[in-house]
């Protein structure tokens, strides 16, 4: 893979290899992730947590990291969690509310 | 196909408490509460028989300290800093605690079995010096937090009914070898007892469970609070009810059940609120972690229904009387407060082995989820088997009954041994992770 293959669709695809492990769910389908920005090699990407305080915090964040700079064209990869707007269910893709049984949507 | 696990360097910025610190303590509560379990079965009559003894007395202490205080202290150095969302104050102090602490519970319970007061206020001090490390590594934890909420109050109310039952646990042991202390030898020594289990049950751990359990069922269940003031308002009248029934029950007052009411009260408005918070669930399924911890909060009702009696003025003094205080007791220590804490060890103790054995790997390898770690069907059967070994050894005390005591009780071990395989699951993924490679392509697919 070159810089140039280097799109949403693909950094979504590999984020989607990192769970959220109290879940079991991937934080793609969750809808942790908020933004992804594409300079070049360079990956930025927003995201949040399913709870502020998640002892997972720092694991998930550095998960995505690894996950970004494990793909071909990646040089630097960044991860910027917030937490405004805060996560709701809602957020879920339809992938998500099915694996975790959703209810009350 | 296995993937070898490579160290990898640790994730940037990561400030966590070391997880051998919680494992330590929990570890060592598990010993205590199996050592507990083998006890009953082997002096069935602890149950069927009166409870002012020694050896009652030195297993309830076995239960209280080596096993809830354990597994709960070692809990909270991992739980408050996320319940509150901050950082722990010190490490080294709690590591310092879990030397004291072990030391001190497991020479009262030797001296308690003995009954050799003065040396089970000596061990007492010890522990009294780990219990102030603790409190004040908490306090100093609460007072980073950003936002002080209903947890946050919960967890210091706790922290001072703990200082009180320490206070009061020591001052009931020193009144008995020496005279100096007057002001407890006014007060009935069986009094003083029961004033001093609840300062320790109701006002430290069922303290606790209320308040941590507000944020962590929604955390688990993906929900929210539902009613910040009917959470506060439980709070609030927790304390005070504990407080009136303390001073009621140390001084045999008439009031006793107005104040058991004020309590039931509290639980009640507790109890709405978890069902409302479970109602606006996201999460359709529960999980057997929370099924265990909510069954242990159902196993309120008959707690507090037998409170209430129990705190009734015209109670006759009889020997079926004292074997209500026996299943009273029983039911609030191994039912409510264990059940809740073991549903929430299957939280814990996954996530702590799991973050020591994979947070270094996610992104690099395909890592389980923490249901993954263990067997649901042996958790499942576990369930099962404790709330019949609970029931039975209530029904058992009851009749004084100590043939079916110890054959309860043994069902309650087995419980525990089918726990402890699972711990042993878990525990196993520290030594052998289990890691597989990345798919190569997973679009739409969901990663489990």
């Amino acid at each position: 893979m070159t810089t140039s293959a280097l799109n949403e669709t693909v950094i979504l695809e590999t984020l989607r290899q990192v769970i959220d492990p109290e879940i079991g769910c991937n934080i793609v389908d969750l809808g942790l992730v908020y933004g992804l920005a594409i300079d070049g090699g360079a990956v930025k990407v927003t995201m949040t947590l399913t709870t502020p305080g998640c002892p997972m915090h720092e694991s998930i964040s550095w998960g995505v990291k690894n996950a970004l700079l494990g793909l071909d064209g990646v040089t630097d990869a960044e991860v910027d969690v917030v937490w405004d707007p805060p996560w709701h269910p809602s957020m879920m893709t339809e992938e998500g509310r099915r694996f975790i049984g959703a209810r009350n949507f | 196909m296995p993937v070898r696990a490579v160290p990898a360097a640790s994730p940037l910025g990561m400030q966590a408490p070391s997880i051998s610190l919680p494992l330590m303590f929990v570890v060592t509560g598990l010993l205590a509460l199996f050592t507990g379990a083998v006890w009953l079965v082997a002096q069935p009559d602890l149950l069927a028989t009166y409870h002012y003894n020694q050896n009652t007395i030195a297993l309830t202490h076995l239960f209280v300290l080596g096993w809830l205080c354990s597994i709960v202290m070692g809990a909270m150095y991992q739980l408050v800093p996320v319940a509150l969302e901050t950082r722990l104050y010190s490490e080294k102090l709690a590591r310092g605690q879990f030397f004291f602490h072990v030391i001190g519970f497991a020479g009262m319970v030797w001296m308690f079995r003995v009954w050799n007061m003065k040396q089970v206020g000596n061990f007492g001090g010890l522990l009294t010096v780990g219990v102030i490390l603790f409190i004040y590594n908490i306090v100093r934890t609460l007072l980073r937090v950003p936002k002080w909420n209903v947890v946050a109050t919960a967890v210091a109310a706790a922290l001072v009914w703990l200082s009180l039952t320490v206070t009061a646990g020591l001052l009931i042991a020193t009144a008995k070898y020496t005279a100096t202390i007057d002001l407890v030898s006014r007060f009935n020594p069986l009094s003083a007892m029961h004033a001093h289990a609840h300062l320790g049950v109701v006002g430290f751990f069922l303290m606790l469970i209320v308040g941590v359990s507000y944020k962590l069922i929604p955390m688990f269940t993906l929900s929210e609070l539902q009613n910040r003031r009917r959470a506060a308002g439980s709070v609030i009248l927790l304390n005070l009810g504990l407080a009136g029934s303390v001073v009621a029950v140390l001084i045999r007052s008439r009031w006793k059940p107005v104040f058991a009411l004020v309590i039931i009260v509290a639980l009640a408005l507790y109890g709405r609120e978890l069902i409302a918070i479970l109602r606006a669930r996201k999460r359709r399924a529960l999980d057997w972690g929370v099924k265990y911890f909510l069954t242990a909060i159902a196993l309120l009702v008959p707690t507090t229904g037998l409170a209430l009696v129990l705190s009734w003025p015209g109670l006759p003094l009889n020997t079926f009387t004292g074997q209500l205080e026996n299943a009273y007791g029983f039911l609030g220590l191994i039912g409510v407060v264990t059940f809740a804490i073991i549903g929430m060890l299957y939280k814990i103790i996954p996530f702590l082995v799991w973050f020591g054995a994979y947070s270094r790997h996610i992104g690099h390898a395909r890592v389980p989820a923490l249901a993954e770690m263990y067997s649901t069907r042996l958790q499942a059967a576990g369930f099962w088997t404790y709330l019949g070994g609970l029931a039975a050894a209530v029904a058992a005390t009851l009749c004084s009954n100590a043939a079916a005591v110890r054959w309860s009780c043994a069902l309650l071990a087995l419980s525990l041994a089918l726990l402890a395989f699972n711990v042993g699951n878990i525990l196993s993924h520290a030594v052998r992770p289990r890691l597989t490679p990345l798919a190569k392509s997973s679009t739409n697919r969901i990663a489990r």
